[in-house]
């Protein structure tokens, strides 16, 4: 396939045509990037939570997640990063979900999701009402309660000790699941900064390979997590 | 109608396992084959590629690889008397969708039935009396038997690719491997797979017991290999990341390593993706059809396709649902016990036992859909009905599948589920818990069954499938038998603690934690146009030219994972198709 | 760049030369090698089937293009070649070619109106076509090819590059041997059906062998000692068939076949241009001319100095065991190793059987030039469907994922690890392959 001396071959076109047609498609989507520490969380500018709402998550995922005592919490990993991004987007709206009526959201609970709203209306909407039931149960809206106190507050959402409606049944176990996912998902998404939490528990993340590990029996597997884009732990 | 297409040979109504079956089948005997699939293309890389498939939160917790509810979903109610509900997010079971379907995220675990379950009703009346079974109970015989279906499970094992140690080639018990499964004519096509540390304590466990261990059969690949299309698998590295994941490895068996390719260099076959069939449409006499009529996302119409033979091959959800939509066969009536189309709808149960060991490392990350070791000392075959007093059996598996932090986090009871407590919890635990599985039958019922809601619309303007389904006391019964026989073997493991996680009496269908994707029944093959929809060879009673795949066609629900069944039924079925069918089109029996 | 200015120089002295030669020289053009009988007419599908082994559609299809109608650019820094139509149309094709001028292009590179073909037409090689091969392939093109009007641009490069002519000289030492195919003597019947694809049609020596001073191929059979040992495209190195580490002298002959007919075997797989030449040419020839290929490249090379001691030995590499132990301080390569390319390749750097190639010993990751190894590693890679082996198997490409640091490392250390011994590869030269596939 070489022509004229020194004048690239069909490689030269091919390169553009077909084997690049080839491969078009099966790039990684993930970007390896150098990166830059993040913004601070003080600093950072939620794409949907309002600001009380955003205090309030701050709040909540540090005492769900604490940061004292073996491994690292909610906040040192970014969780409230990862929640608002969540509820910014399919998630937080229900796009996936069947979301037409009608509704029983008071129907059983082993019934699933049945109230018209979507994750984030949810969280619009039970933020003010625990707020204010923390002002009338301890005094403060709950970002300004102590901690002993936020565990209280968060126990008795927990409990359901306030009564909160059918609709927002559901806001304590979407708050505690996403500060979870928050902290265990892959740190594209913005929380488990750092991959803390994958180091913490001893999961290597998106490595996926261990043929040869599989034999080896109650023998603590040694290297550390690798994340979707790359970033080694 | 906005467009009528060219007319097809056969048209096939979904594009996963039964789909690439019945595709690859019929393109080989010359004929016009149209596959239509709702959902979207996708291919090994770059859809399922490394590393951007393993990422829990997108296919792990949001089901990236799933139907969205928002599409097509079902309402569920728990007796006659309660109002259905829609299954509004995913919970209980995950519905697949694109090319491949459910048989690219499936855990791989691949099993024929036991012997009993191909003539479940002749074998319990014969051996314990009719008197075992609940009078609600309208479990029935297989209208093939296994000797018939052999040479289709041992075809479809071949195929896709099965990893496992034989118990019985032709009659002859072979050491280490199930001694109570069906003869099996041949070898499975690759060895079983390595197994965990989990895998192994449970194996030895069940064998001091007195149990017989054996390696879980599974379509993920122990080493490279080719099937008779010569498409190809690698062998797998136990990433751990096998159901709800498409697999980056060409390990796990699937549609798209064991046939899609070698399908799609076949010129009179044709799959088109975004197309979602509406309905089959009848001829005017209603004795045969002519075609479906399919919904084209990409142009927003609808579309006739005519073509001579129709063979649903969806989901067993979306068959049963095409079939009541078009009005082929008579709904069942749960009240009359009378009507077909519905009936004898089925699921799984499951139970176990959670074993936590203190100074032990698992690596739970390290893992395969289908790994470690099973017994089936207390499978269907081999369990006294008449003294334990329910129909029904179970195999028990250990091996651990993920280690996917976000929805595998076994803990022990008593910590706390937030806070400082479940922060220790995870440092000390993570890695240190194991897991023994009972995977249970479920009878068919009349109170259990599948009819259209009255209430809720799909997108379309049809009306949704209702499922009518709860745990019925013979299954809670057959659930704590295992607990009890189950609990000394985990004990006898000395865990620093374990914890038991069986359905108690009373327990209802809770749609919210996932259990298993195994729904069965609705469409179910017989001997007798009223208590069947199809006969032996899957062909409709009502339709000759309709013929419909899928677990929707058994009578109830075996206790295995239904892959390695529903493989084999498509294999028997094409094969008539093929032999006796095209010769001469007609109702074949 | 300096080879390059190598070239320029040595084309514009030639261009000299040919320039005085053209004016006292006429063009000649070879006749028939054999005299056919008046009736002969080639069997069903020859044709056809020479067109295939001379993997013609390749260049003269262009990408979405009807067959043959030409117009494919192959961008040179000359300038770009369009590649011609030769369908029978009259107007825009070579429906007016009588046999003889068709012969002329393929034995001499000369159009009919005596212009001088750029050699990106392998002529060199299809010299050794015989008459009854060249009278099917034209009987093809003109009976069986559907004409097309596609008038395609003319080529025009900058001077001295447009003077065809200068290719006059270059003629005389490239494409001067005796055409026609003469077999070997002493040797078997499937040999030199393997010797004359090799030489001929296939004219696998346009790549894998080195060049002439005057970049002409370095012998063009297997007396040159040259031959097939190994050339370089577009600074990718196409690898030697015919040393002991070459695989054609590693791999068994089945094994070579197979590569040949399915771009994948036992030990390794087709990427870049081999895929290609698999996916548009080798694929469609029958079983028992892969098998000639094999066998006659097995024969005209060294076999390794003890095959099966090498092929026995289970022994486990320092390399294995570092990446199998996995220690949290492992260096960077490695560790990229492990994080990227393990779940396929495997800690023994084995791959597995015909779906995962194996890297230890394979000739892409130790070539002389990385350029190839790069490439895969960033972009990935596609196997071809064929009748023998319908699966794309494909491997993503880690652009995104791996900086050009990372990539140089793990490059390095696969060029270096398990049995494999090549220098280094530097972040520059990633970032070059890198910036290449962006225009």
């Amino acid at each position: 396939m070489r022509d004229i001396p020194g004048l690239p071959s069909r490689r030269g076109f091919l390169k553009a045509s077909a084997a690049t047609a080839a491969i078009a498609g099966i790039a990684v989507p993930a970007k390896a990037e150098q990166k830059p520490e993040p913004v601070a969380l003080t600093e950072y500018k939620p794409d949907c939570l309002k600001p009380s709402e955003w205090v309030f998550v701050m709040a909540a995922v540090a005492r769900l997640i604490p940061s004292d005592g073996d491994g690292p919490g909610a906040i040192e990993t970014r969780v409230p990063v990862f929640i608002d991004k969540q509820l910014a987007g399919d998630y937080g709206k229900a796009s996936d979900w069947y979301m037409v009526g009608p509704y029983q959201p008071a129907a059983s609970p082993l019934r699933g999701w049945q109230t018209p709203l979507s994750p984030l209306e949810i969280y619009q909407q039970a933020i003010p009402l625990f707020d204010d039931w923390c002002k009338t149960t301890h005094g403060k809206i709950f970002a300004e309660l102590d901690a002993e106190t936020q565990d209280k507050a968060l126990t008795s959402l927990q409990k359901d000790e306030m009564k909160i409606k059918p609709e927002l049944r559901e806001f304590f176990g979407i708050l505690l699941a996403n500060t979870k996912e928050g902290y265990f998902s892959d740190p594209m998404y913005g929380g488990n900064h750092g991959m803390a939490a994958w180091k913490y528990i001893g999961f290597p993340g998106a490595r996926g390979s261990y043929k040869e590990w599989v034999g080896k029996h109650n023998v603590k597997y040694p290297l550390g997590p690798v994340s979707i884009s790359g970033e080694r732990g | 109608m906005a467009r009528t297409e060219k007319k097809k040979d056969v048209v096939l109504v979904g594009f996963g396992w039964t789909g690439a079956i019945m595709g690859i089948e019929l393109a080989n005997e010359g004929l016009e084959v149209l596959a239509l699939e709702r959902g979207h293309d996708q291919a090994t890389v770059p859809d399922f590629q490394y590393p951007n498939m393993i990422d829990e939160l997108k296919y792990g917790i949001r089901y990236g690889m799933m139907e969205k509810p928002a599409n097509t979903t079902v309402t569920i109610r728990r007796s006659l008397d309660e109002e259905a509900l829609p299954y509004r997010s995913l919970g209980t079971f995950l519905l697949g969708t694109g090319v491949g379907g459910a048989g690219t995220h499936w855990n791989g675990l691949n099993w024929r039935p036991m012997q009993s379950e191909y003539r479940l009703k002749s074998y319990v009346t014969e051996k314990f009396g009719a008197g075992v079974m609940t009078e609600d109970m309208t479990i029935q015989d297989y209208p093939m038997t296994y000797e018939e279906l052999e040479p289709h499970f041992d075809r479809f094992e071949k195929v896709a690719g099965i990893s496992g140690t034989a118990g019985n080639i032709n009659g002859k018990i072979v050491e280490g491997g199930n001694p109570f499964e069906a003869p099996r004519s041949d070898e499975y096509p690759m060895p079983a797979m390595p197994s965990t540390w989990d895998g192994v304590k449970f194996r030895d466990a069940a064998k001091a017991a007195g149990y017989h261990p054996f390696p879980s059969p599974g379509g993920i690949a122990s080493k490279d290999y080719k099937n008779e299309y010569n498409m190809q698998m690698g062998p797998c590295n136990h990433c751990g990341f096998c159901e709800r994941y498409g697999c980056y490895n060409y390990s796990k068996s699937s549609p798209q390593t064991a046939i899609i390719d070698a399908l799609k260099r076949k010129k009179n076959f044709e799959y088109r993706v975004n197309s979602e069939v509406l309905r089959v449409e009848k001829s005017t006499d209603g004795k045969t059809v002519t075609g479906v009529t399919y919904f084209d996302h990409k142009t927003g119409e609808e579309v006739f396709q005519p073509a001579d033979l129709v063979i649903l091959t969806a989901f067993a959800l979306n068959n049963v649902h095409l079939m009541l939509v078009s009005g082929i066969g008579q709904p069942y009536d749960p009240n009359t016990n009378e009507g077909v189309v519905g009936r004898n709808y089925a699921y799984q149960i499951t139970g176990g036992y959670t074993l936590f060991f203190k100074d032990e490392n698992f690596n739970p990350f390290i893992g395969t859909g289908a790994n470690g070791f099973c017994i089936d000392d207390f499978g269907i075959d081999n369990i006294d009905f008449a003294k334990e007093g329910f129909v029904g059996g179970a195999y028990w598996r250990a091996g651990q599948t993920n280690g996917q932090p976000g929805h595998t986090m076994p803990l022990p009871a008593g910590t706390p589920s937030w806070g400082a407590g479940w922060k220790k919890g995870i440092g000390e635990w993570y890695g240190h818990a194991m897991n023994i599985g009972a995977h249970g039958s479920v009878m068919s019922y009349r109170g259990h069954y599948l009819d259209l809601d009255p209430t809720y619309k799909d997108r379309h303007g049809r009306p949704m499938l209702r499922m009518t389904y709860n745990w019925h006391p013979n299954e809670i019964r057959q659930t704590q038998f295992m607990k009890q026989k189950m609990e000394p073997v985990a004990k006898s493991m000395n865990p620093t603690t374990l914890q038991e996680g069986f359905k108690k009496e009373g327990a209802m269908f809770d749609v919210r934690p996932y259990q298993t994707t195994h729904n069965t029944g609705g469409t179910v093959t017989g001997d007798d146009p009223k208590t069947s929809v199809l006969n032996r060879y899957l062909q409709s009673w009502d339709c000759h030219n309709l013929f419909v795949m899928g677990a929707n066609t058994f009578p109830q629900n075996t206790q295995y994972n239904p892959t390695g069944m529903v493989g084999g039924l498509a294999y028997w079925a094409a094969h008539h198709i093929r032999k006796d069918y095209l010769p001469n089109p007609r109702a074949l029996v | 760049m300096k080879k390059l200015i190598r070239v320029l120089g040595v084309l514009v002295v030639l261009g000299i030369i040919a320039l005085l030669a053209f004016i006292f020289v006429p063009v000649q053009r070879t006749g028939p090698v054999t005299q056919l009988a008046a009736d002969f007419k080639p069997a069903k599908g020859q044709g056809e089937y020479v067109m295939r082994a001379g993997d013609c559609m390749a260049c003269h299809t262009n990408e979405g293009g009807k067959p043959f109608a030409g117009g494919r650019a192959i961008q040179s820094p000359m300038g770009t070649i369009w590649t011609t139509n030769i369908t029978p149309d009259k107007e825009t094709g070579i429906g007016n070619w009588s046999l003889d001028d068709f012969r002329a292009a393929l034995y001499d590179g000369v159009a009919p109106n005596g212009t001088h073909l750029y050699p990106a037409m392998p002529y060199e090689n299809y010299r050794k076509l015989t008459e009854e091969d060249v009278v099917a392939l034209y009987d093809y093109f003109m009976h069986e090819v559907q004409p097309v009007s596609n008038k395609v641009e003319e080529t025009k490069l900058s001077f001295p590059f447009n003077m065809r002519f200068g290719l006059r000289a270059w003629n005389w030492l490239a494409a001067s041997y005796q055409a026609g195919f003469k077999p070997e003597e002493g040797q078997d019947e499937q040999f030199n059906r393997g010797k004359y694809l090799v030489e001929g049609a296939a004219h696998c020596a346009a790549c894998h062998s080195p060049r002439t001073l005057f970049m002409s191929q370095d012998g063009i059979d297997s007396s040159s000692k040259a031959f097939l040992t190994g050339g370089e495209i577009d600074g990718y190195t196409a690898p030697d068939l015919r040393g002991p580490e070459s695989g054609p002298q590693k791999w068994t002959t089945e094994q070579t076949a197979a590569y040949l007919a399915t771009a994948r075997n036992a030990h390794s797989s087709a990427t870049g241009e081999m895929m290609l030449v698999v996916r548009d040419s080798l694929q469609y020839l029958t079983h028992e001319d892969n098998m000639a290929i094999a066998t006659y490249l097995k024969k005209i090379g060294t076999a390794p100095a003890d095959a099966s001691a090498a092929a026995a030995k289970p022994e486990v590499t320092e390399t294995e065991k570092l990446l199998t132990d996995a220690k949290a301080d492992m260096p960077l390569g490695p560790r990229l190793y492990l994080d990227n390319c393990a779940a396929c390749h495997i800690v023994n750097g084995k791959g597995a059987g015909e779906t995962f190639p194996e890297l230890d010993g394979n000739s892409l990751v130790t070539a002389k030039s990385p350029k190839g190894l790069i490439s895969v590693i960033l972009h990935g890679a596609e196997l071809p469907s064929t009748a023998d082996r319908p699966m794309k198997l494909r491997m993503q490409g880690y652009d995104q994922r791996l900086s050009d640091e990372e990539v140089a490392a793990l490059a390095t250390f696969l060029r270096q690890g398990w049995h494999n011994k090549a220098p280094s590869v530097s972040a520059a030269q990633v970032k070059a392959v890198r910036e290449a596939a962006t225009h």
